[in-house]
């Protein structure tokens, strides 16, 4: 028995050795796998020279039986360790082959547009201080667009020469101003909206001008608003949306539906470090409120208890700055080598 | 509107720089656009006699002359043009002289003959394009006078002006804000008023309502002839040309007072000038040469004869001043800004006087212009102003406004005594009277209630002086912000599926708008037929961006678009989804071999991710004419949109050759996906309930099936008997053969997925089985399936 036992030994390390030398190493993992049966199977040599235990005497088994357990031990470390050894070369190879340097494959990637990217930090910026949306019709009543606004019958405005007209007297919006009327008209102050959308005037469409150009109105109205209001108001959304380094100018100007006015001109490195005219804006004009007061029939817009101020301005030309581009055309052509710039 | 320095320097005494006083004027609401620099600042150009001129020896086109610049000694000079004559003065640039476009004047060998500097063109000297040739300088022009001392340098304002300050367009009129505002001191005028008197014998008002205020000013003897330099000088400055010394002074005057003014020739004036309204049908010729026809609503000033001036906007060709002038009619008028504004569009004519009378004028200004005219045409054209002014209408008493400190503060939120406001409001020449504040006439358009002077007030104060304050208001989400916020997010998840933003015009051509709609919303005046209707539709718009990508050479094209629609029926305004998508499945790569071109369930798939768990996505077909395959989109079981394939006859208009692939469109009404959406969460997280804790099984099942009974019949069939347990199908492969081989000829194979799970416990394989059977029995007798496996 003893003798058997160190002979299967060797027997099963050289046939391991055998194995693990065979061709290719998937052929030698299969090789290993059947003399792993062979020897350490069910009916494999060492299970079956087990079985010869029956026949030994009480003295002798606790020996022979470690005899045995060592070989046993000694063949599955052995198996284990050229299999390792195989799958770790398996392993390397599986890899070994690709070449990394080879470009990343994607899917296909979407983008957004300037004017919407533009639009959503204005927005996240007046949400910081508590405005809200409102919107109104394109399609525009010249009351909600000019009378409302102050804007008298013949001013040089309201004329088929810079307005679209429809067939029924409406127009198309020339400001989003508009918005400014529809809101108090239905609902009682305090108001604090911004209203992002298009307007429309009668221009000749060049590489600096749309007919439909896209503009954020706002409008705050409360009891005891005061110029300082707007003042704050506009230098914290400009500071927001180009950084504290940003210069602002308000200029006096005229506006029919607000007074003081003043024109806003921002000077900052990432706008090209030039003054750039881009908003106006300016107290309430109580002309406005009273228009209001005549359509809703009451007079909770009345000047002397509540006050309030207004901005607009135009995304279009600020979006031509913020992508770099020279042709405002651009903004509508949707040409995907400019929009793939914007990936969302 | 130009402003010239040294003229503005005539009414304010200031020693601030051009740049200080543009400065200061843009802080009072008188815009700067550019500061530009007119006449000769180069040092080194003088006149110059051209004393010979003989043939350059070795060139044709060139000649040597011989100058003399008041250096004593004469030079040659090398000289190419032709207009001179030996004698003539003209220009002439030294050496050390730098030109324009830095070009430095030295001694140097011209064709092998020496010349001693340039002598100059108008060009060359930056005094304008000018006639070819040297600038020949009158000859009266003292030798080796410096060309900066004939041309002095001068810088002239561009300045946008606000339309309700009519007042700012004369340079009087920005004197007296600059002066307001810090720049200097108003120069005071005294001019001693004419007497007026009334007679309608010489002028009336037959029209009060195209006129408030006329005025007739006559001189004799006069002698119409050019103008003194200087009167010429200060009309170009500001870009004007001269035309006679009378004429040119009373433009000198509208630019100075901002009034405008028009010289009849008294000899051709036929009883007395009246404002009235023209005749309808009466035919006018404007002393440009062109002839109008008026209507009644054109105000005119008419004499025995008929029609002289189209009031405030143009003199007759007839009663102009001309050579053989010798009696000149000084007209000065209130004319009503609505009336001029309202012929001025109908005849076609802006001119300086139409500008300035739309924009309002007053009597007051209007008898100081006429006074100031009278006299300077005295001076430069001769003759004598009679004493008296004729006058019709009213001279308006000054209005008084009320104001409130306390209203100014509280607006303003500045904390300024009532004193210190009314010594503000007085530099712009408003006393403080017991009532309020008397406005001067040149103002009263403007400053007419309480808010006008506080707006005065925030001017004067200063923007700058005024403390920024940020309060915060919180406010509600209104629907605009859920519908904002809803679009924002579905922008983001398209994006994320592959599609880029697009932004579409939304005035378009009417062609094709009622192929995907029922047509837009048409302009009365549109810029261009491409431009001319309210879209219907956002596919014909985006159809025009995928042309033009693929001719620039895109592959793939997906785009969306979120923007509103238009239709006559209401809603007159939607919001809509619209998506374009066409070429490959996924971007060229070494990886993939044959690439799959996207087609009608690719985009029915990305539709329908837009769907919830509890709101799906669903679809009919249907038929179009555009689109070959075509879908009504349906949420919440109402129609929502469409679908479809581009017929190859529509899509082979807008690809061009080797555009690999379908054309996919759709079009969703927005407010219906806003509607099933809950922001990201479940509308419905009850129906939704716990997640399955025991496995799902699985059952294949092989069909075979006519080839036209479609996917949504087998579906249906299967769904007939409401099994509990039946939690999906998938087709998972469709086949068939055109060889008849492996499957009958008009036969299909289609092989489906059926899940099974139930919530709480473990489904036995018999329950499956019964449930299986009980399906296939439906799958047989109401779809005509065999089933095959």
């Amino acid at each position: 028995m003893e003798s058997r036992i160190t002979e299967l030994k060797e027997e099963a390390i050289s046939a391991i050795e055998v194995a693990s030398a065979v061709s290719t190493p998937k052929a030698a993992q299969e090789a290993l796998k059947e003399t792993r049966i062979r020897f350490l199977g069910k009916t494999g040599s060492i299970s079956l020279l087990s079985e010869g235990m029956r026949s030994l005497t009480k003295e002798e088994r606790p020996r022979i039986g470690q005899l045995l357990n060592e070989l046993r031990n000694i063949v599955t470390a052995a198996l284990d360790e050229k299999e390792a050894a195989l799958t770790a070369l398996a392993d390397a190879a599986a890899f070994a082959s690709i070449d990394t340097s080879l470009p990343g494959t994607a899917s296909l990637s979407g983008s957004l547009h300037p004017l919407t990217l533009l639009v959503d930090r204005a927005v996240q910026i007046f949400r910081r201080l508590g405005f809200a949306i409102a919107d109104g019709p394109d399609i525009e009543t010249e009351w909600h667009c000019f009378d409302a606004l102050n804007t008298p019958a013949d001013h040089p405005a309201r004329n088929e020469q810079d307005t679209f007209y429809l067939p029924d007297g409406r127009l198309l919006r020339t400001h989003t101003s508009s918005i400014q009327i529809r809101t108090m008209v239905a609902n009682p102050p305090p108001i604090r909206i911004i209203a992002p959308g298009a307007a429309y005037r009668r221009d000749e469409v060049d590489a600096t001008h749309l007919a439909q150009f896209t503009q954020m109105e706002g409008l705050t109205v409360a009891p005891g608003v005061n110029l300082g209001d707007l003042k704050g108001t506009i230098e914290f959304f400009f500071h927001e949306l180009f950084g504290p380094g940003t210069e602002i100018r308000f200029r006096p100007h005229f506006f029919p539906f607000t007074e003081p006015s003043y024109e806003i001109d921002i000077r900052t490195e990432s706008l090209g470090g030039k003054w750039m005219e881009l908003a106006g804006c300016g107290m309430v004009d109580p002309a406005v409120f009273a228009e209001v007061n005549k359509a809703r029939g009451d007079d909770a817009y009345d000047p002397e208890r509540i006050s309030g101020f207004a901005f607009g301005f135009g995304l279009d030309r600020l979006a031509m700055n913020l992508t770099g581009i020279s042709d405002i055309r651009m903004l509508t052509e949707n040409d995907l080598r400019f929009l793939s710039r914007f990936p969302a | 509107m130009k402003i010239s320095l040294s003229w503005l320097r005539e009414h304010l005494r200031t020693d601030q720089s051009a740049a200080e006083i543009a400065r200061i004027l843009t802080d009072a609401g008188l815009e700067v656009g550019t500061i530009e620099s007119v006449g000769v600042a180069i040092p080194k150009v003088v006149a110059a006699q051209i004393l010979e001129s003989v043939q350059h020896p070795n060139a044709d086109r060139l000649s040597v002359c011989k100058v003399d610049d008041g250096s004593g000694s004469p030079r040659q000079i090398v000289c190419g043009a032709k207009n001179y004559k030996v004698g003539d003065k003209v220009p002439l640039a030294q050496p050390g002289a730098v030109m324009p476009g830095d070009f430095k004047i030295k001694v140097g060998k011209l064709r092998g003959v020496e010349s001693e500097g340039m002598m100059c063109s108008s060009k060359e000297l930056g005094l304008g394009e000018g006639e070819d040739g040297l600038l020949i300088l009158p000859q009266e022009t003292v030798t080796g006078t410096p060309l900066s001392e004939l041309f002095p340098a001068e810088e002239v304002f561009e300045i946008e002006i606000t339309p309700n300050r009519p007042d700012w367009l004369g340079h009087r009129g920005v004197a007296c804000e600059a002066a307001a505002f810090g720049a200097g001191e108003l120069i005071e005028q005294s001019i001693p008023l004419p007497v007026p008197k009334l007679d309608p014998s010489v002028a009336r008002i037959s029209a009060p309502e195209a006129a408030s205020f006329y005025s007739i000013r006559k001189i004799t003897g006069v002698k119409v002839g050019p103008s003194p330099e200087w009167l010429r000088k200060r009309l170009e400055s500001v870009g004007l040309r001269s035309i006679n010394n009378v004429v040119d002074v009373t433009n000198f005057v509208m630019f100075e007072t901002a009034q405008p003014l028009h010289a009849f020739d008294a000899a051709k004036i036929t009883g007395n000038l009246a404002v009235e309204f023209a005749a309808e049908g009466e035919e006018f010729t404007a002393l440009d040469g062109t002839t109008h026809t008026l209507s009644t609503h054109d105000a005119v000033i008419s004499d025995a004869r008929g029609v002289q001036a189209l009031a405030g906007i143009m003199g007759g060709m007839t009663s102009g001043v001309s050579e053989t002038t010798t009696t000149v009619l000084i007209e000065s008028a209130v004319f009503d800004p609505s009336a001029i504004r309202r012929s001025s569009r109908a005849h076609g004519i802006s001119s300086d006087s139409s500008y300035r009378f739309e924009r309002g004028t007053d009597a007051e200004t209007a008898i100081l212009a006429s006074t100031r005219a009278a006299s300077l045409i005295v001076e430069v054209a001769g003759g004598e102003a009679e004493s008296e002014q004729v006058v019709a209408g009213v001279v308006p008493t000054p209005v008084i406004i009320p104001l409130r400190g306390e209203r100014v503060r509280s607006l303003l939120g500045i904390d300024l005594d009532d004193g210190t406001i009314a010594m503000l409001l007085a530099k712009l020449g408003l006393k403080k009277q017991e009532a309020g504040f008397e406005i001067p006439g040149f103002r009263a358009a403007d400053l007419r209630r309480e808010v006008d002077l506080i707006e005065e007030v925030a001017r004067l104060h200063g923007i700058g002086n005024i403390v920024s304050r940020l309060t915060c208001i919180p406010s509600h989400s209104s629907d605009a912000d859920r519908a904002f916020d809803f679009a924002r997010g579905l922008r983001r998840r398209l994006s994320g599926m592959g599609f880029h933003e697009a932004r579409n015009g939304t005035l378009t051509s009417n062609r094709d708008q009622d192929i995907y709609s029922m047509g837009g919303v048409a302009v009365i005046n549109p810029m261009g037929e491409e431009h001319s209707t309210l879209r219907g539709s956002l596919i014909p718009g985006l159809l025009d961006s995928c042309s033009r990508n693929l001719r620039l050479g895109a592959e793939t094209v997906s785009l969306f678009e979120i923007g509103d629609v238009y239709q006559l029926e209401q809603p007159e305004e939607q919001t809509r989804l619209g998506l374009i998508l066409t070429g490959y499945a996924a971007p060229e790569s070494w990886k993939n071999g044959e690439r799959r071109t996207l087609d009608l369930f690719d985009l029915k798939g990305m539709i329908s991710r837009l769907g919830t768990c509890t709101d799906k996505i669903e679809f009919r077909t249907t038929a179009h004419a555009h689109l070959v395959l075509y879908l009504d989109i349906l949420i919440g079981g109402e129609t929502s949109g469409i679908l479809g394939v581009l017929s190859p006859a529509a899509a082979r208009e807008i690809t061009i050759g080797g555009h690999q692939g379908q054309i996919l469109v759709a079009e969703i009404a927005i407010s219906s996906l806003q509607k099933i959406s809950g922001g990201g969460f479940s509308k419905h997280p009850k129906i939704l309930g716990e997640l399955p804790k025991f496995p799902a099984v699985r059952r294949d099942l092989a069909l075979l099936l006519d080839e036209v009974t479609p996917y949504s019949a087998v579906e249906a069939a299967a769904l007939a008997t409401n099994e509990e347990l039946l939690t999906g199908i998938t087709p998972f492969d469709i086949f068939s053969d055109p060889s008849g081989i492996k499957i009958p000829l008009g036969k299909k194979s289609l092989a489906i997925a059926l899940t099974f799970q139930h919530n709480d416990r473990t489904l036995t394989t018999e329950e499956v089985n019964l449930a299986l059977g009980r399906i296939m029995t439906q799958l047989r007798e109401k779809a005509g399936a065999e089933i095959r496996s």
